[in-house]
């Protein structure tokens, strides 16, 4: 799939939230929202998504290299800003 | 998401690379998460077709009734082995996942080269283990969420633990929240699903895998226990009694090395299998 702008990534990703199966979170998601303490996701929840993801735009994404990032920031869970900001970076990189 | 049918039980689980196979198996109450969260699968996959799965009743796989000793956690590794189309595999095994890994070993031995035990603690060899009912992680645990009002007594019992969650009150949740972080709810949260099933009983369960039977594993077994183990004796027992054994330690790790130490655990699971696969390797093991 061909993306035009960080931001159509963000929308992509909304979308799947909003969708995703067993979720009850259905308060705003902005870029600063937080998969784990904000939405109520386990780790598990995490893979699903990046099979998601994965099905949404064709490819595998190295999502670990994101992870470990925000781990050495000291950043115990995963802005959805953050999220598209990697996919898009990694998509660009491709395109 | 990928699922297989196994014996009427679908399995989720996550595959990539190219290379001779390797099958991670986590721990009781874990899932196939935490080889993704540090990494491991990616590192693996530069070499072997790795290939990971949550276990009935965890992650993203189905939930049974029973189904949850060894034998039967090693008859689901066979059936989704051969599913799979895999090689014998060698197998990576935290904890519980250990003990699947070496009773699938024993019962299915064409489709596992070589064993990775990753603190693993067997119920068969409880004669020689003392530290197994009231484990040091599990008095912590419960003190921790005792200071949540949950009671989880003394003793190591999940089946107490998965009811405890089930019934988790929003303020509850929070008070957990606050006092362990949040990778601990994380970590809690799916584990109401296994109220009301036997799986917190049977992975005590002998199941089978007698001492004697232990003992008679032929495959090459790597024991890589945690610095500060609580089954120092279990550890001893394999370097003693295996034919075909090594030990080696995870600096800094308390049972939990994949999530503690996850660049040393990594390292050292990679050297031991490029080991065991002939293949050549420039890290030295500790």
């Amino acid at each position: 799939m061909h993306v035009n702008s960080e931001a159509e990534v963000f929308e992509h990703i909304v979308h799947i939230l909003r969708n995703f199966e067993g979720q009850e979170y259905s308060g705003p998601i902005e870029r600063d929202t937080m998969f784990f303490a904000d939405m109520g996701f386990a780790s598990i929840d995490a893979v699903l998504l990046g099979e998601q993801m994965e099905f949404t735009f064709n490819r595998r994404f190295p999502f670990n290299e994101l992870l470990m990032e925000l781990q050495a920031e000291g950043v115990e869970d995963m802005p959805i800003g953050r999220l598209s900001a990697f996919v898009y970076q990694d998509l660009s990189s491709s395109q | 998401m990928p699922r297989i049918d196994v014996d009427g039980v679908k399995l989720h689980y996550q595959q990539t690379g190219e290379g001779p196979d390797v099958v991670l198996i986590h721990a009781f109450t874990s899932n196939l998460a935490v080889w993704m969260m540090i990494g491991i699968m990616d590192e693996l996959a530069k070499d072997f077709r790795v290939t990971s799965y949550d276990l009935r009743g965890h992650g993203l796989s189905e939930v049974t009734p029973n189904g949850y000793n060894s034998a039967a956690m090693a008859r689901d590794f066979a059936r989704l082995h051969d599913a799979l189309e895999l090689d014998s595999a060698f197998v990576v095994g935290h904890s519980y996942g250990g003990v699947i890994g070496t009773h699938a070993a024993l019962e299915y031995p064409d489709k596992v080269s070589g064993i990775i035990l990753a603190d693993t603690y067997f119920p068969g060899l409880e004669h020689i283990e003392p530290n197994v009912a009231d484990t040091v992680i599990w008095r912590e645990l419960s003190n921790d969420l005792g200071k949540s009002g949950i009671d989880l007594g003394e003793q190591v019992d999940f089946g107490r633990l998965f009811e405890a969650v089930k019934n988790l009150t929003p303020e509850q949740t929070e008070a957990i929240r606050e006092s362990l972080g949040p990778a601990s709810v994380r970590w809690l949260a799916p584990l109401g699903k296994l109220a009301g099933t036997t799986a917190g009983m049977e992975m005590f369960e002998e199941a089978g895998l007698t001492a004697d039977r232990i003992q008679s594993v032929t495959v090459p077994v790597v024991g890589l226990y945690d610095e500060q183990t609580t089954f120092g004796a279990t550890c001893k027992y394999l370097e003693d009694h295996l034919a075909d054994v090594r030990i080696d330690v995870v600096p800094g790790a308390r049972h939990l090395a994949p999530l503690q130490s996850p660049v040393e655990f990594t390292r050292l699971v990679k050297t031991h299998l490029h080991r065991m696969a002939g293949m050549d390797t420039a890290v030295e093991t500790s």
